[in-house]
This record gives C-alpha cells, sequence and structure tokens, in this order.
C-alpha cells in the first residue's frame, strides 16, 4: 500500500515538477464559465504576448486573495481582471497600482472618454483600462410572436405591452411563459436597479420610495401574475429557453448567448422594455487593472495592450458575449447567434428614449447590502404581496444608512448630489 | 411478506445512489440537445463520449488531475502517519486527558474554513507553502486527521490485547509487535482511513480554491466554474468528478466490509 502510494507520488512530482515556468498570473472574475474560459486559454491568450496563466476565481475571493498576498509579501497575481464594482474595494484596500502612463498610450484606442473615467473609480489615477462591455436584453421564443399586442414593436417594447404580450401568451397556453433570472445566482437585482427604476422613476437611490415607485411596484407585482413561478430559481435564462420553460426571458446577454447560438432560427432578441421615463438600461463595463507589487507589471501592461487591440477586442466577442470598448467594426460574417445579441445591444444603446444607469459607484464593500435592498423589496412586495408603501418606507431606511456610511454621491440616473446621495 | 418488504428495501436503496448517477451519465452522454428534454429517454438515442472528451480536453485538467492526486495521496499519508499513532494511543494506553483529547480532536472541525481563509493564506505564504500541493494537502489533512484518530482507535481497540501480548512474551519489543501483530489485523480498516482521507481531499474545494492560483486541484480547478456552465457540460463535469472516488470504493469494497464487520463486532 504504502509502496503504492510512494511510488504515485514520485510519478506525480516528477510530472509536476517542471511548473509553467514563469508565467504570468491572470486572475479574472468575468469568463468564468468552463467554455468560455477554454476559449480565453486557447485562442485570445495563446495568441498573446507573454506565457499567461489564466485563473478563473469568484469575486468573493479576490479581495481575499490579494489582501493574503499584500500581508505574506509574496505575490502572484499580475493582471486582475473584473467588472468595474468588484474592482473598486481593491482600489480601497490598495491593492491596485495606477496605470496613467499606459492610459496615455492607449488614447488612440478610442476607448470612450465616458467610460475611461469610470476607470478612475474616483481617484486622480487611472486604476483600470476598460475591457470590454455587454448589457441585459430580452429574447423571446418566436412561438411567443403571435401574441405581441396590435401595433407593439419589439424593438420598442414597454412594460404595458410586455404585461400585455405576456397575459396573452398565459391566456392561450395556459402557462405562465414570462422568464427572470431571479434565483440565488441570478442577476435580479441588476433588473431593478439598471432597468424597471429607471424606466419608472427616472433614478434608483432619490427616487426609490416616490409615488412613482409605489405604483411601479404595483404594477410589476401585477405583471408576475403571468411570470413563470420556477423563476425564482433561475440563474440563467438560457436553460429554460432552451427547455421551453420560458418564451420570453430577460438577462444578461452573456447569460443568454447560449440559447441564441445554439438555436438561432427559434429566438429573437431586442431591448429590455420602456416605462414613462425612459428606456432604462445598465452597460456592463469590466476593466483590467495591475496588482499593487504584481511580479509581471511589465509583462500585465503589454498584455493589456494586446486585450484592448480591436483585433483581440473582436476575437473577444467572438467568443465570449462581451462586447469590444474600443473602435471595432465586428465582421459581418459573425454567427448568427451572435448576431442576434449584438444588434439587440445596439438596439438598446442608441434607442432614442435609452436611459443609461450605471452599476452602483462608490459603495465600495456595500455592494451586497446596497443589492439587497432592492432584492428584499421585490420579495416583500411580489413574492409575499405586501402593500409597497409600507415597505418601501421600511427600506428606505436601510438604504439612506448604506448611503450616508459610505458617502456615495448619486450617479447615473440619478441627478449629480453634494455628498452622499440623497433618499427622497 | 417479509422477503417482499426486505426486497422492497433493497430496491428503495439501490435506486436512492443509482437513479442520480444513471441522471448524470445520461446528462453526460446524450449531448446538448436531450439535457433539456423532458420527459427524457431510457436510453440516450445517440450516446457519445463527445462531451467528455471536450471536458477533458480542457486546458489544465491533466494539470489540475496530477495536482488532485498528489494532494490527496499526500494527505492520505499525512492522515496515516499522524493519525495511526495518535489512534493507538488512544486505544491502548490510559492517560489523563483522554476524553478531553478525543473531544480536541474533533474541534478542529468546528471551525469554518471559510473564516480561516485570510489568516491561513498569509501564514502559508510566510511559510512558503502557498500554492503547493504540500500546502493544500496540510490544509486537508486538518480535515481528515479526526475521523482517522478515532476511527483507528476501535480499530486498535478490536484488536484483542492478549494477541500483542503473547507477541511480548516471543521477544518482540512493543514497536515491532505493533508492526508485525495489530498492524497487519486492522490492515482493512486502515485501508478505509485512508480511502476516506483521499476522498475528503478529493472533494474539498475552499481550500484548494484559496490557497492556489496556478496549482489547483481539480475539483477547486473545476467546480469554481461549473455552477456556471451549460448544463450538459455540468454533467460531463459532475461525471467526471464521481468517477474516480467511485472506482477507488469499488477497488477497495472488501476492505470496507470488513471494517465494518470488526466494528460491529
Amino acid at each position: 500500500m504504502i509502496r503504492i502510494v510512494t511510488s504515485v507520488l514520485a510519478a506525480t512530482m516528477a510530472m509536476s515538477l517542471p511548473a509553467r515556468a514563469e508565467d504570468l498570473v491572470f486572475l479574472s472574475t468575468q469568463l468564468r464559465p468552463v467554455e468560455e474560459a477554454q476559449k480565453m486559454r486557447e485562442i485570445i491568450l495563446k495568441a498573446g504576448p507573454v506565457l499567461t496563466t489564466y485563473v478563473a476565481d469568484f469575486p468573493q475571493v479576490v479581495p481575499t486573495r490579494l489582501a493574503a498576498e499584500r500581508e505574506g509579501g509574496k505575490h502572484t497575481v499580475s493582471l486582475v481582471g473584473g467588472l468595474h464594482g468588484e474592482l473598486q474595494p481593491l482600489v480601497t484596500a490598495g491593492d491596485l497600482m495606477p496605470m496613467d502612463v499606459l492610459a496615455a498610450k492607449l488614447a488612440g484606442r478610442g476607448i470612450p472618454p465616458a467610460l475611461m473615467e469610470l476607470g478612475k473609480l474616483g481617484t486622480a489615477h487611472q486604476m483600470y483600462i476598460p475591457w470590454m462591455q455587454a448589457t441585459y436584453i430580452m429574447v423571446a421564443n418566436k412561438q411567443a410572436l403571435p401574441f405581441l399586442p396590435k401595433g407593439a414593436d419589439i424593438n420598442a417594447l414597454t412594460f404595458d405591452q410586455l404585461a400585455e404580450w405576456s397575459a396573452a401568451v398565459q391566456a392561450s397556453t395556459g402557462k405562465r411563459m414570462l422568464g427572470f433570472p431571479a434565483g440565488p445566482q441570478g442577476l435580479m437585482h441588476r433588473f431593478f436597479e439598471g432597468f424597471l427604476y429607471p424606466s419608472y422613476t427616472g433614478g434608483v437611490v432619490s427616487t426609490f420610495k416616490s409615488a412613482e415607485a409605489e405604483a411601479m411596484w404595483t404594477q410589476f407585482a401585477a405583471l408576475w401574475k403571468t411570470v413563470n413561478p420556477n423563476s425564482t430559481s433561475y440563474n440563467f435564462m438560457q436553460e429554460p429557453l432552451l427547455a421551453g420553460d420560458v418564451w420570453i426571458g430577460f438577462d444578461h446577454v452573456a447569460r443568454m448567448l447560449d440559447a441564441l447560438r445554439q438555436k438561432p432560427d427559434q429566438f429573437v432578441a431586442f431591448p429590455a422594455p420602456a416605462g414613462p421615463k425612459g428606456r432604462g438600461y445598465m452597460p456592463v463595463i469590466a476593466g483590467l487593472a495591475i496588482a499593487q507589487g504584481a511580479p509581471d507589471a511589465k509583462g500585465a501592461e503589454a498584455l493589456i495592450d494586446y486585450l484592448s487591440t480591436p483585433a483581440t477586442q473582436i476575437k473577444m466577442a467572438q467568443t465570449s458575449g462581451f462586447f469590444p470598448v474600443v473602435t471595432a467594426t465586428l465582421p459581418d460574417d459573425l454567427e448568427p447567434g451572435l448576431k442576434l445579441a449584438v444588434a439587440a445591444i445596439a438596439r438598446t444603446q442608441s434607442a432614442p428614449d435609452a436611459k443609461p444607469s450605471l452599476l452602483p459607484i462608490g459603495l465600495g464593500t456595500q455592494g451586497g447590502a446596497f443589492d439587497k435592498i432592492y432584492l428584499d423589496t421585490f420579495q416583500r412586495v411580489v413574492l409575499r404581496g405586501e402593500k409597497p408603501r409600507a415597505v418601501l418606507d421600511r427600506q428606505a431606511e436601510g438604504l439612506k444608512k448604506i448611503m450616508a456610511e459610505t458617502g456615495a454621491p448619486c450617479w447615473l440616473p440619478d441627478k449629480p448630489s453634494q455628498g452622499p446621495c440623497p433618499v427622497e | 411478506m417479509r422477503r417482499s418488504l426486505y426486497l422492497a428495501g433493497v430496491t428503495m436503496l439501490c435506486a436512492w445512489t443509482l437513479v442520480p448517477i444513471y441522471f448524470l451519465a445520461l446528462g453526460a452522454l446524450g449531448g446538448r440537445d436531450l439535457v433539456n428534454t423532458f420527459p427524457k429517454p431510457f436510453w440516450p438515442g445517440s450516446a457519445s463520449l463527445s462531451t467528455i472528451r471536450d471536458f477533458l480536453a480542457i486546458d489544465g485538467v491533466t494539470g489540475a488531475t496530477i495536482t488532485s492526486v498528489e494532494t490527496a495521496c499526500l494527505c492520505m499519508l499525512f492522515s496515516l502517519i499522524l493519525g495511526l499513532p495518535a489512534g493507538y494511543a488512544l486505544a491502548r494506553f490510559s492517560f489523563r486527558g483522554a476524553n478531553a483529547y478525543r473531544l480536541l480532536i474533533l474541534l478542529t472541525r468546528a471551525f469554518p474554513v471559510a473564516i480561516l481563509a485570510l489568516p491561513l493564506t498569509v501564514g502559508f505564504i510566510r511559510l512558503g507553502v502557498y500554492d503547493t500541493p504540500l500546502g493544500v494537502s496540510l490544509v486537508h489533512t486538518a480535515l481528515a486527521l479526526p475521523f482517522a484518530v478515532l476511527v483507528s482507535s476501535s480499530l486498535f481497540q478490536a484488536v484483542p490485547r492478549e494477541l500483542e501480548e503473547a507477541a511480548w512474551v516471543f521477544g518482540c519489543s512493543k514497536l515491532q509487535a505493533a508492526r508485525r501483530v495489530v498492524l497487519p489485523l486492522a490492515l482493512p480498516g486502515i485501508a478505509a482511513i485512508a480511502i476516506f482521507a483521499f476522498v475528503i481531499s478529493w472533494n474539498e474545494v475552499f481550500a484548494a480554491s484559496v490557497l492556489t492560483v496556478r496549482h489547483r486541484t481539480l475539483t477547486a480547478y473545476l467546480l469554481t466554474v461549473l455552477s456556471e456552465s451549460p448544463l450538459h457540460v455540468q454533467f460531463a463535469g459532475g461525471f467526471v468528478l464521481i468517477l474516480p472516488t467511485v472506482a477507488f470504493i469499488y477497488l477497495v469494497r472488501k476492505h470496507l466490509f470488513a471494517m465494518w464487520g470488526i466494528s460491529n463486532r
């Protein structure tokens, strides 16, 4: 027994000793799913300027790891990739390196100034370089199209029309076929923060308990009566769409791409609906940052440079469902599923009534608590059927506390504020 | 009547373990489309290994498998080296605080690894075992040790003291007696301890993913990403991850039953 164990050990040690030499560690919270990570490694990074080990990790683990490496005094991570909101706490902890020189060098790539500004994360220096962007869209099964309300344009839908549509589908099939990703790993909170609130109230924080918000929750609770009750267990909408449990779904584009890719003939993709105050939508922005004390900062810079070339950005779009932040024209021969997604995103961004709503800015480690305010309100008003007014007043207290503690000023779509964003 | 009840019980128990494995296999072998169809056919129309092959072709899976085996073997080794003497001492010697010691051993499982993550990582970096199979196996050993100590102590208790004493009479030193007489008798149980140590290490995710960057174990490498992958990939991954444990337990099943025989005596 022991002899077997020792020989196995000796063999594996011998095989693993010539470890991937002095490679650069790229820690990323994005492109985690096996297939995407695989494409990232095989297609994008293999052709890159430096030998890279791509490590995909959960967002919660990243700050712990960087803090441990800082305290332990041995750095392995050079490049960090993550969403805007995930990089923010790293700046507060002092784990990112300013990169103004690189930012100046990349000025000609055509990254929109507004995005570059976001990359400063409220400091005077460039803390991350925008890497890729995405947003949330809606996907519908073509079988649902005949039930569209008369005169409705699917690319300029309103919430009222969506409710009518979903009710018509239910009346005809006897099933609740609208779906939202309200499962434990789902991104439902972004629907409230980036779509529902801005569309109905024109704000997210300041209008939290306004009369418009009250009306909005009442209407959304009514809409929920046509929503598939399994929605509270959906994390990704692509599976229920493919399985035919849901005909109309809302989710992050990357989380529905699989459905569009597998059956591009069966689905249509279109922008999220508009409310009385416009068509709220939340752009999702991922950035690349260099870890403080990075063992290979030069290599990380070279890699960022490479990842933000138009050619690489186009390749990324083809493999991942994230879209370029630089000026780049996507080729015409895109695969059909991707083409649907690209078109829906473009229509969202260029809609005349578009109302961009940013991810929360300046909340630091309170981001989770902020999301929970919206999810709890949803739970109580929609799932448990409580009166919106009482719930909003109660939850607004929690929201006020978070804003006061973090001192975060308003971000879009709320009007700019002096000091912490007020909950009016 | 009794017989049919007995049979029903056996069928239920078999179904309890086999049905999930069957669905797992069906999902893994049936390909993308089958995963989303319901009701599922009993036998997939076109069983193919393509999903599993794709899965195994993922960059780094081979490396992670090697790391996993390495870590699990080290964990097994440490658990035996540390656990058997401790178990022997608990079984054979009466010393002050033996009961407290038993309890104390269980306490190592009382601390959630999630809370220990940061200090543990910092400590491991300072010790120079961060991002090595050795480091991960140390944590896994800590997790497996209570089991190793308690089970081996009951194993050694089950070996009659008279046999050991007889060996001393015939001129064995204490160490020789333990090695030549007690150890062979306890071997099946020891094999079981080794398996459990192996399986605990193989399945553990959290410590393995926090303490490593380049050298991830297979479970850490895949599980962090598996939950967010398309269903058919999840099925393939699940299938691949349970195979080694099932195979391992199948190989040593005789010893396992033998151990339960001893401890039931």
